[in-house]
């Protein structure tokens, strides 16, 4: 007979975030690494969750034109 | 991912040296930065003021006030942190002004849904919990992940967001601001921070799936 996780993969998703950011106790870290190490669904989930945050910390999202305008033209007068 | 232990932010260095820059008058120096900000500053004032218009007067005043206060700025926190800090107080007063409801007043509705579509796991039987359909099998190379297009695709999912959640992925993810920093600057409990993350990253993780499903098929 197949043994079953402790955690299912609805209950991984859920803790997450909780996992990522440290918040939990370690029994409930233990258990949430027990299953990331046996469920390769999990794994893709959470690679694609790191993937998602590398993407976004190297966005560039550059400033609308006519505000970065106004602005240099602030230092400019600040400077007299 | 995690936010403990590193001993100087990220670009925190970068950042001192454009201050020094900024104090002598170097108008490339300011430009930098407002193109490394502005973009999130907007993002996260829009969560409080009722326009755009009023989110870029926020922006724009909180950007001629670091210039004016660059002389007292003493460089106890990064100039990103100490700039954010002054942008969500002047948001925060100017939407108390507008007596708009404060984005984090109270965790809503949409802040309660499930980050993966319940169907996608097995609903009954002994499996019930487990994937029926699992995260996408398509991997994704380096060069995709940091191409332009995957990060004007997870910005405008960002943009469908909660105003709450725009604000938190925004100041964690985007910026990379650490979460006591966070939960300070915007008052919220550490608690409301983390399921407010874990909502938008859901979505967030959701929309780079689509996409690479979608380059898989194309």
């Amino acid at each position: 007979m197949i043994m079953q996780p402790s955690v299912r993969c609805e209950e991984f998703v859920a803790d997450v975030t909780n996992w990522m950011e440290g918040a939990l106790d370690a029994d409930q870290r233990s258990l949430i690494e027990e299953h990331l190490s046996i469920c390769p669904d999990c794994v893709r989930y959470v690679d694609q969750l790191r993937a998602a945050l590398t993407v976004l910390r190297a966005a560039s999202e550059p400033a609308p034109g006519p505000l970065r305008d106004a602005l240099l033209a602030a230092l400019r007068e600040s400077r007299g | 991912v995690a936010s403990q232990g590193e001993p100087r932010p990220e670009g925190a260095d970068e950042d001192a040296s454009l201050v020094r820059a900024l104090r002598s008058g170097d108008e490339g120096a300011f430009a930098t930065l407002i193109d490394r900000y502005s973009a999130t500053m907007l993002r996260v004032a829009r969560g409080y003021v009722a326009t755009q218009e009023a989110a870029e007067d926020v922006v724009q005043e909180t950007w001629l006030g670091v210039l004016r206060g660059l002389d007292t700025f003493e460089e106890r926190s990064t100039l990103k942190t100490w700039l954010f800090r002054i942008l969500v107080n002047r948001a925060r007063t100017r939407g108390e002004r507008e007596a708009r409801t404060r984005p984090f007043s109270a965790l809503s509705g949409a802040d309660a849904e499930p980050v993966v579509d319940p169907d996608r796991f097995e609903a009954s039987g002994r499996w019930a919990g487990f994937w029926s359909t699992p995260p996408s099998s398509h991997s994704m190379p380096e060069q995709r992940i940091l191409a332009r297009e995957a990060g004007a695709l997870l910005i405008a999912a960002i943009e469908h967001l909660p105003p709450s959640q725009q604000i938190v992925i925004s100041l964690r993810d985007v910026q990379g601001l650490d979460s006591n920093e966070v939960c300070e600057m915007l008052d919220i409990s550490e608690g409301n921070q983390r399921v407010l993350l874990h909502r938008a990253r859901g979505k967030v993780r959701a929309a780079l799936e689509g996409y690479i499903d979608a380059r898989e098929l194309s």
